[in-house]
């Protein structure tokens, strides 16, 4: 029997595991190896922490010591090794034993290693000065384990020779322990060394042998409490004995292992043993009863040693190829949130529930001792709130389920009386009266009623793991690899998402979103099942619950952590042991730990709703959180720095070069300025004085080069801004340096000819000094020179100089301000930052925060000033609110809201508010003629109402249809409109198409009016469906048209092609209509159907020009090839001769209309009205009377347009 | 306190009266009942009468035992529902006049609080039936006539409040749920989902599937937007009673929400005397009248 809840943490691979020890602290685990290495393992994340290896052969005994960096290993080499693991290296070796060392184990608390070996004995050692301090000999066979009690002065051993010993060593202790309080009696025994026996072994005597094994016992252990021991040998039994002060007794035998037991152990905190033996098994026995609770095979390693941790609930067992470390059952407890309630069961298996809002604990409610097996607890809880009722699954028996009500009061563990239950994996509630119940072996769902009975049945997609309330009346169904969400009531599949390994589904508490918790991932989706984001976690994610404000958080083994919709994520808190989340409230979170207590952890949730009020830009909130908590720290800056938010994370900041590289990055000169002061760093300066410049700041500009002693740069910035007493100066400057070249310079931006040569001059370069002077028209310095130089003017060849060129003024002084830059508008943040006296600014400056919601506002208003034409009373407050005040007298019907609700005709229809539905087609479509309407009126009125039989002798009771099915609001609700816009399209459209192609124009006629009637009176969700609506409208107006044209061309001559037997005025008629035919807009095939009608009647009756434009048409825009080829032919013959034996007013070049009153064309320009409804054209002369299309609008008459939309 | 509630002898009979299985209640043994509910056990049965339409049954028993104020009663209802369904306006106000008579005098009568409480409710004295009805000392069929008032008052928050209520002393009683399924089925939104479920569950199970349960499951789904389950439970409730109005006033609505014009149109003369024919032929008059307001022109 394999047992499903052995729940494998880690598994490493190796050679045979002899020995192994868990850390007290933190998960790691040492493994001793028959191959003479020591691995040191951290089992949480699957890491080879280290290796020791000076032993010499396999390693067998191995410990951890509780407090100190150490640990302890015996083996085949006869040594005994103590190693720090801090410094990873052996610290000393102990020698004595003679044979293999088999076990070696620390006190809990006196500086003493046990260790046993086959040379028979058992020796206790002192670690800190590193001597054996006692041998313990009386074993006649290999000693295999010996262990100290954990509290008494008791040693317990096991050997080949077919017994268990137990020793007394409180005089080993007495001996070592500091010299305190000595009776006279120990005085003596201690001064009478001699009475010892004659090994010396006064220190450790047998207490009592057990004898009761067959065979050699492999190893033995203390219960960590009670007055028990528990022994395994290789008679393959495991014995149970009990020790009072004075005896000890073989209280039972535990059978069932059928090779030799390795190894065996108590559970540390229930009463239970554990075993492993050769026969590959791990097994679980019932202290009390010592049977079997479960067992774990593995298929081919032989188990050689087990080790529980002594604190959580973890153990380990090594066998022939490496280690696993395992839990017995999940701590996770079933529990169940709703509302302000929590609903949970305990260790004990007690139902209690905890009250978030007064943070108390009830009572035990109920008692579930029965259900499932003893050793397991319940895996799951449902609550049902309507019921009051919960569900509970246990893996017991391959998965069942029990259907429990609570009590009303908690009084106490009271068992449970009248329970429903079966078998299953899963099961959930999913109304208020249903329960879906999730079979894995035979996947199926069953929906079940409240009495148990099977409603349905589902199939899920194959390799379906496990199932979860999905929204009402839904279903998220998990597979390895995807989620699916699915209607119960539909029975169809909504949507699916590719998510791996999802274990838990946590839902918000407005039920929008739902986070899919994987071993490793978190997936937020919205209740469609659209995935929002994901994240990733390398620590196992443990459980989630969201706060009110669509922030998830979320523990891992050792974090709570948040997640924002957008995947922003972070930590919130550390914790020191797991806890399973289940509600946060303010700086509450509230959860479960593994012993299933409700704990309360302190949270601070500022940097999350910081986030939030970031993402959702709510400035107010912001400020709000900064002013109140001391929000600093490098991660927030950061943030904000990455999410483009420089100049809020300015705010944070205090340290100079942070602040300075934030200022540079939102452009506030200011404060890098003042930063820069401050740190006063060239670099700094060199990128302050890049940023100004862009910024065009000269003043900033000029500072940070006088910082930097960049001079030219200088010269060349009051060049260009003008400053010509700085450039003076800054001649003088360079002078002062003695920078010739800079001089040079500068007397070149001056302008300042007398300066320049005289540098010359000053320089020995007397030809371009004179060259200077002369093309500058100073004569006298010219001959100053050649008289310094002694020479003529005419021994100088000189090229033709042209004017001195004379340096340009500066216009404007730039200088004395900088230009006008943009003016960077402080964030609305700053501003609201500057403090409650500048709110005004606030108001101004953040236009896009407040201002937009006014303007909205208004715009709605003025929307409702549109269709105020409407003026079916808007005004629901009012009334409404009468109603439910009132205190007694009837109420508005349901139909009355409709018409409060809706300004569509449609609606007011429905509500049976014909009037009002009138007035407002009046208004909106000019409508006047409304019988053609009454079969659509009485329609709508019939299908929004049903009749529900209820109290004998009593009228049925009415109920109202609605289309907003989902809607409870009473001021939202709205009625079904039968024969919605997608029938119409669907059905109506394609039945009026399939008329015209197959020739049966009457009826046609009809579906296309009945089309126009039906868009008239109806109602759609969104502005694409109106635009569709409005196309419709246009199409059916087309084809009446074009159907009444062709109608009217028959009623004249009938079917036959040939005319000649009518008058030519008829004639000429019938060739114009079905000219006028090919008008109307409709499918090109349709028109290639009139064209080529039109082209063979004009062909038939010599109407050769005619006949010829219509050929062309049908070649060019035509659909059927048939045609075209004798399209073709016709145009071949009607070439030869071209000419119309009638004239007709149909002129094939022109842009026209076609009446659709009196079928003539309204050319393009000439006065015309329309329908207003459906826009069909009419000569002036129709106006006022009712639309021939549509039959219901008045031509011409004002209109504000069709409202189809709420 | 109730003879009908969950624990007393008369559990099934009352369940089922309103799982509408009349021939269930008729064919009923009486004689193994305690003497004190033989009476309330009677009077269910004639209600189950009446509910079939078997006035002269009704009334005949109901003369036997003149002067008993519960026979009284029954007998005022009796008549009552015989002349509303003749259409004889006058004997229907003389039994409103009856009942309202016997209600000031017996009003502490649990039958005359229900039957006097329906005739009054069907004659436009909701008030006055509210008064009496509201004497009941934990009746769940009060409770549901009282419920059924307001909510043809359309005041869904006091039928709410009523509901809620009654959920509370009586649990999960057949009668509760129904009536919490009236209340939902005007709430709407997820509410339309659990009184479908309500009613499906009576419809579905055979031992319980009456024409009323189907037509109540046709008619949650109908709200549900489900047209094509609808249908199917309404043709089942068909099957059940060809002739029943309530069943073709509903497929009428059905097949017009559907868009099933034609159809539509050939079931709706089958509807001729019905409430609900009234009511479309009412409208229709308003419709031609509200036309004549405007005078459209006819080109030539």
């Amino acid at each position: 029997m394999q047992s499903p809840n052995m729940l494998t943490k880690f598994e490493s691979k190796s050679s045979r595991a002899k020995g192994i020890a868990f850390h007290p602290k933190r998960p790691w685990i040492l493994v001793s190896l028959h191959s003479s290495t020591i691995q040191l393992w951290d089992y949480r994340m699957g890491t080879l922490i280290d290796r020791f290896e000076e032993h010499d052969g396999p390693v067998r005994g191995i410990d951890f010591h509780k407090t100190q960096p150490l640990f302890v290993s015996g083996g085949d080499d006869y040594r005994i090794k103590v190693w720090s693991h801090q410094s990873r290296r052996c610290l000393f070796t102990l020698t004595g034993h003679l044979d293999y060392v088999r076990t070696v184990f620390f006190h809990h608390e006196l500086p003493w290693i046990i260790s046993s070996s086959d040379d028979q004995t058992i020796k206790i050692w002192n670690w800190q000065n590193r001597s054996l301090i006692c041998t313990m000999t009386g074993h006649n066979h290999y000693a295999m384990c010996a262990q100290f009690h954990p509290k008494e002065d008791l040693v317990v051993s096991a050997s080949l020779d077919q017994s268990v010993r137990v020793w007394d060593i409180s005089g080993l202790r007495k001996k070592h322990s500091a010299p305190t309080t000595m009776t006279f009696e120990e005085q003596i025994a201690r001064s009478n060394p001699n009475q010892a026996d004659m090994f010396g072994n006064t220190d450790a005597v047998v207490k009592f042998v057990l004898e009761g094994h067959d065979r050699g016992v492999n190893w033995v252990a203390f219960h960590p409490t009670l007055p028990l021991i528990v022994s395994a040998g290789d008679d393959r039994l495991v014995k149970l004995w009990r020790m009072s002060e004075t005896k000890a007794w073989e209280v039972d035998t535990c059978r069932g292992h059928f090779q030799n037991v390795s190894a065996c152990s108590f559970h540390p905190h229930q009463d239970l043993i554990l075993s492993v033996g050769e026969d590959k098994t791990i097994r679980v026995w019932d202290l009390n009863k010592r049977t079997a609770v479960q067992s774990f095979k593995r298929e081919n390693d032989r188990f050689w040693v087990i080790a529980a941790h002594p604190e959580i609930n973890l153990f380990a067992a090594g066998h022939d190829n490496g280690v696993m470390v395992f839990k017995l059952e999940r701590e996770r407890p079933a529990s169940a949130v709703y509302q302000n309630q929590l609903f949970y069961i305990t260790k004990e298996k007690h139902v209690r529930s905890y009250d978030f809002s007064k943070n108390i604990e009830s009572p035990s409610m109920l008692s579930l001792k029965k259900i499932g097996s003893p050793w397991l607890p319940p895996r799951t809880l449902s609550y049902n709130p309507a019921e009051r009722a919960i569900l509970v699954t246990s893996s017991a028996d391959g998965g069942s389920y029990e259907l429990v009500a609570l009590p009303r009061d908690a009084t106490g563990a009271i068992e449970p009386t009248d329970t429903k239950r079966g078998t299953g994996n899963s099961a959930v509630f999913v109304a208020r009266n249903r329960f879906a119940v999730f079979t894995k072996s035979n996947q199926q769902i069953d929906i079940k009623d409240l009495a148990n009975s099977t409603t349905k049945t589902i199939k899920p997609p194959p390799g379906t793991t496990d199932i979860y309330f999905g929204g009402t009346g839904c279903l998220l169904m998990i597979t390895a690899t995807s989620v699916v969400l699915y209607d119960i009531q539909q029975k169809k599949q909504l949507a699916e998402l590719q998510v791996n390994g999802v274990k838990y589904v946590v839902w918000s508490n407005d039920g929008l979103h739902a986070a899919l918790l994987s071993k490793h991932n978190v997936t937020i989706v919205t209740k469609s099942l659209q995935q929002i984001s994901t994240l990733h976690e390398t620590i196992r994610i443990k459980s989630a619950t969201w706060d009110d404000a669509g922030v998830l958080l979320y523990s891992t083994l050792n974090h709570v952590k948040y997640t924002l919709m957008n995947g922003d994520n972070g930590i919130v808190c550390t914790l020191d042991q797991t806890v399973y989340l289940q509600r946060v409230k303010g700086r509450n979170l509230y959860c479960l730990d593994r012993y299933a207590k409700p704990r309360i952890l302190a949270i601070d949730p500022t940097e999350y709703r910081f986030k939030l009020a970031l993402v959702k830009r709510n400035y107010d909130e912001m400020l709000n959180i900064i002013k109140t908590s001391s929000l600093v720290g490098q991660s927030i800056i950061s943030y904000l720095q990455k999410k483009g938010y420089p100049e809020i994370a300015l705010q944070f900041v205090q340290d100079p070069q942070t602040r300075f590289e934030l200022a540079l990055e939102c452009g506030n000169l200011d404060v890098a300025v003042e930063m820069a002061k401050e740190l006063d760093r060239p670099k700094l300066w060199t990128r302050l004085s890049l940023e100004a410049l862009a910024h065009g700041n000269h003043p900033v500009v000029e500072m940070t080069y006088q910082k930097l002693r960049s001079f030219d740069k200088l010269s060349f910035l009051y060049l260009v801004t003008g400053d010509k007493d700085k450039l003076r100066r800054m001649a003088k400057i360079a002078e002062h340096r003695g920078d010739t070249s800079s001089r040079f310079q500068n007397s070149l931006y001056l302008g300042d000819v007398q300066n320049r040569v005289e540098l010359l001059k000053e320089l020995d370069l007397y030809p371009l000094a004179y060259l200077t002077a002369k093309s500058n028209g100073l004569s006298e310095e010219c001959e100053s020179i050649l008289e310094a130089t002694g020479m003529t003017e005419d021994q100088i060849k000189l090229p033709p100089m042209g004017e001195p060129t004379s340096i340009p003024k500066p216009i404007v002084p730039t200088f004395t301000s900088p230009w006008p830059a943009k003016v960077t508008s402080t964030s609305a943040f700053e501003t609201a930052l500057l403090g409650p006296g500048e709110e005004d600014v606030v108001a101004t400056n953040s236009e896009d925060l407040e201002d937009e919601p006014v303007e909205l506002e208004e715009g709605d208003d003025e929307d409702a000033a549109g269709w105020d034409m409407g003026e079916v009373d808007v005004d629901t407050s009012e009334d409404f609110i009468n109603v439910e005040s009132a205190e007694a007298g009837a109420g508005s019907s349901e139909a009355d809201l409709w018409t409060r609700n809706s300004p569509v005709a449609a609606d007011h229809a429905a509500g049976g508010s014909f009037e009002t539905a009138m007035q407002l087609l009046n208004r909106q479509v000019g409508a006047v003629n409304f019988s053609p309407l009454e079969d659509r009126f009485m329609e709508i009125y019939q299908a929004s109402r049903t009749l529900l039989p209820a109290s004998v002798g009593l009228s049925p009771l009415v109920n109202y249809v609605r289309r907003t099915v989902n809607e409870t609001d009473s001021r939202k609700l709205l009625p079904t409109i039968p024969r919605d816009l997608e029938h119409i399209t669907t059905v109506d459209l394609v039945a009026g198409k399939t008329q015209m192609r197959t020739n049966k124009l009457e009826d046609g006629v009809r579906t296309f009016k009945g089309i126009l009637h039906d868009v008239m009176l109806n109602a759609v969700g969104t502005q694409s469906e109106v635009s569709e609506a409005k196309q419709l409208i246009h199409t059916a107006a087309q084809y009446t048209l074009a159907m009444s044209i062709e109608l009217q061309r028959r009623s004249l001559t009938g079917t036959s092609t040939d005319l000649s037997s009518f008058s030519d005025e008829t004639k000429k008629r019938a060739l114009e209509l079905s000219a006028y035919f090919t008008v109307p807009e409709m499918e090109p095939n349709h028109v290639t159907l009139a064209l080529f009608a039109a082209m063979n009647l004009a062909h038939k009756n010599k109407q050769l020009s005619s006949a010829l434009s219509f050929a062309n048409s049908v070649i060019e825009k035509g659909t059927n090839a048939k045609f075209k080829e004798s399209a073709r032919k016709i145009k071949a013959i009607c070439e030869r001769n071209p000419n119309d034996t009638l004239e007709i007013e149909f002129d094939q070049f022109a842009e026209f209309d076609v009446c659709a009153a009196s079928y003539t064309p309204i050319y393009n320009g000439s006065p015309s009205v329309a329908c207003p409804y459906d826009g069909s054209k009419y000569h002036q002369k129709y106006k006022g009377t009712v639309c021939k299309v549509c039959e219901v609008a008045q031509i011409g008459a004002p209109a504000s347009g069709l409202r189809l939309t709420v | 306190m109730d003879p009908f509630s969950a624990d007393g002898e008369l559990t099934t009979l009352h369940t089922y009266f309103h799982q509408c299985l009349y021939p269930a209640v008729l064919s009923y043994d009486l004689s193994p009942l305690s003497d004190s509910n033989k009476l309330p056990a009677t009077i269910l049965q004639l209600r189950a009468h009446l509910a079939l339409n078997q006035y002269s049954e009704a009334l005949s028993v109901c003369a036997s035992n003149k002067g008993k104020v519960d026979f009284d009663a029954v007998a005022i209802c009796a008549r009552y529902m015989q002349a509303k369904d003749r259409g004889d306006g006058s004997s229907v106000t003389k039994a409103s006049e009856e009942a309202s008579a016997l209600a000031t005098k017996e009003g502490d009568n649990a039958t005359v609080q229900i039957l006097c409480g329906t005739v009054l409710a069907g004659t436009e004295n909701e008030d006055e039936a509210l008064e009496l009805l509201s004497r009941h000392q934990g009746s769940l069929d009060a409770v549901a006539l009282i419920i059924q008032i307001h909510l043809q008052q359309n005041r869904l928050d006091l039928a709410k409040k009523e509901a809620q209520s009654a959920r509370k002393w009586a649990q999960d009683n057949l009668l509760v749920n129904i009536a919490e399924s009236w209340v939902a089925m005007r709430e709407g939104g997820e509410q339309y989902q659990s009184a479908y479920y309500v009613f499906e569950e009576l419809a579905q199970a055979p031992a319980t599937q009456s024409v009323k349960s189907l037509l109540s499951q046709a008619i949650s789904e109908m709200h549900l937007g489900r047209l094509e389950e609808s249908e199917a439970a309404l043709k089942q409730a068909a099957e059940l009673e060809p002739e029943n109005e309530l069943v073709k006033a509903n497929q009428l609505v059905l097949l017009t929400l559907a868009g099933k014009r034609d159809e539509a149109a050939k079931a709706k003369p089958e509807l001729e005397k019905s409430g609900f024919a009234q009511d479309l032929a009412e409208k229709k008059k308003e419709f031609q009248a509200a036309c004549e307001r405007y005078q459209p022109k006819f080109a030539a």
